[in-house]
């Protein structure tokens, strides 16, 4: 098995690497809207001393910190299997012996980013440099969190994978993506840290995965949480890592059984 | 005239393409009005925690929400999906029959496909200026500011379509450039925004470097009667000097052009 992901990986990393100009530009347009939002908010505090007693430092520091945050939890998953769904080329994948989203997939969203990851590091402290945020992070925190965003990937990476083979029935995934996208980044902190939010949008965010995949790694690197706080998230993680693969798996099972290879 | 006969027939083919789609304009129409909700909400946490963003209400925000949504209407109308036609005529070299015909080759590029539905946007936003500057307590402007911002906004809209011809001549020299218009739908989304709340190192790149700014903020200032003459006079000298520019640019890119296929 280690042998197949070993080969996924040589093929995928190459791929990935021929297109590294276009993943810049992807990478570019990923600093916006934090930057943006940084800015808003930075202005609001500056201009009242705090924003709920955050100053335009921990702003500074929270969305610096959701940038690489964001790169290592977020999923190309639906940019890379839909159409591949819609043209009929999965047929291919379906043929061998492997599960492809959990194999060739999987290894794809690897490959893209830590290709991401070289090229930002570089831009990163350039912001700080820029920004001058006060970070927060210890050691301990610096280790707590490399489990969390971890598992925030593979939450995300379920959640828009079963989202993806939507695909499978109707072409229109599309709208369906854009409205998780807008539910997610309202509720998991990429906006705004989520203690600014009003408080049935708090509640609903807590309710919801999404807050797991980017809000809590990122307090969690900041030492913003207590204890009890810690390990209740990292229990919702599991707990969530169990029920979307569940999910996964029997959305899978329905969807390979009406599939019918468009153009084969 | 012949320029506008075929672009009658553009337009025609392009209504009659969405046509055979109708569902799909629909749920566009819904998505659309799920994103303005969305921006609706992220407004009103904003304006939850303070009343003013750098001096800007409520009010002018939303106003300027509507001026950007004019101007993005561009670019998911016609920049995009001109884009896509390009990319594709580049690799597979589909391009040549656009310079072969008896039509200026930029005008073909710039405005074969045109994606109708997007005139919602522009609805929205009249409808986002009229709601942000009565709700922000102005009298309602003059009739000369109102001509003012519609030529800034047509100036505004010049900018950002050279800029679009720059990054696509681009593609001539380096052909794997395919997402040579994010970076300027990235930047445009700075528009959002004022341009008082960035850093100066990004305030100076939307002003001067991607005159983003003079696409969305300016106009807004016209409207308001922020501006004065000599200050509208160089936002139309800048528009003028980047079409002239820009198609300057295009004729020197498409020199370089050898069709993929030949």
């Amino acid at each position: 098995m280690l042998n197949i992901y070993k080969r996924f990986w040589q093929v995928n990393w190459a791929e990935q690497w021929q297109y590294r100009a276009n993943l810049m530009m992807y990478l570019a347009y990923g600093l916006v809207s934090p930057i943006t939002y940084l800015a808003v908010w930075s202005a609001i505090a500056d201009a009242q001393g705090n924003v709920n007693g955050l100053t335009s430092a921990n702003f500074a520091a929270y969305y610096l910190t959701l940038l690489p945050v964001d790169i290592l939890t977020t999923c190309i998953t639906i940019y890379y299997l839909a159409y591949k769904i819609q043209d009929g080329t999965l047929s291919n994948e379906l043929l061998q012996p492997v599960h492809p989203i959990l194999t060739n997939t999987l290894v794809n969203n690897l490959a893209f980013k830590i290709l991401q990851t070289m090229i930002f590091v570089p831009i990163w402290i350039a912001l700080v440099l820029l920004f001058r945020p006060t970070f927060t992070y210890t050691w301990q925190s610096l280790l707590l969190s490399a489990p969390a965003i971890g598992m925030g990937f593979f939450i995300r990476f379920l959640l828009e994978s079963t989202l993806t083979l939507i695909a499978f029935w109707t072409t229109r995934v599309w709208a369906i993506y854009h409205f998780d996208t807008a539910v997610s980044m309202l509720l998991n902190g990429a906006f705004v840290p989520l203690v600014l939010l009003p408080a049935w949008a708090q509640t609903m965010a807590h309710l919801l995965p999404y807050q797991l995949t980017l809000s809590f790694p990122i307090l969690l690197l900041l030492n913003q949480l207590p204890l009890e706080q810690i390990l209740l998230n990292y229990g919702l993680q599991v707990f969530w890592l169990i029920v979307l693969y569940g999910l996964f798996n029997f959305v899978w099972r329905q969807a390979i059984k009406q599939f019918s290879a468009v153009g084969a | 005239m012949h320029i506008i006969r075929v672009l009658v027939a553009l337009f025609k083919i392009n209504i009659q393409q969405e046509l055979a789609y109708r569902v799909d304009t629909v749920v566009n129409i819904l998505t659309s009005i799920m994103w303005l909700a969305w921006e609706l909400l992220g407004l009103g946490i904003i304006f939850s925690n303070t009343n003013n963003i750098a001096g800007w209400r409520l009010g002018d925000v939303l106003a300027l929400l509507g001026v950007f949504k004019i101007v993005n209407a561009y670019m998911q109308a016609i920049a995009w999906p001109n884009t896509e036609t390009f990319n594709q005529g580049i690799h597979e070299g589909t391009l040549d029959y656009t310079f072969l015909l008896p039509v200026s080759s930029q005008f073909m590029v710039s405005f074969s496909r045109i994606v109708i539905w997007n005139v919602w946007n522009i609805l929205l936003g009249i409808v986002l200026i009229v709601i942000g500057l009565f709700s922000a307590g102005n009298a309602p402007p003059s009739w000369i500011n109102t001509f003012t911002f519609l030529v800034l906004i047509v100036s505004g809209a010049l900018v950002i379509y050279s800029l679009w011809i720059v990054l696509i001549t681009l593609t001539f020299w380096f052909t794997k450039f395919d997402n040579n218009v994010t970076l300027l739908q990235a930047l445009m989304d700075t528009g959002r925004y004022p341009s008082v709340v960035y850093p100066v190192w990004l305030r100076v790149i939307v002003t001067f470097v991607i005159p983003i700014a003079v696409a969305t903020t300016v106009p807004l200032q016209a409207l308001r009667g922020e501006l004065t003459w000599w200050q509208i006079a160089l936002a139309i000298l800048v528009s003028i000097v980047a079409v002239f520019l820009s198609a300057r640019f295009w004729k020197a890119g498409i020199k370089r052009y050898s069709g993929a296929s030949a």
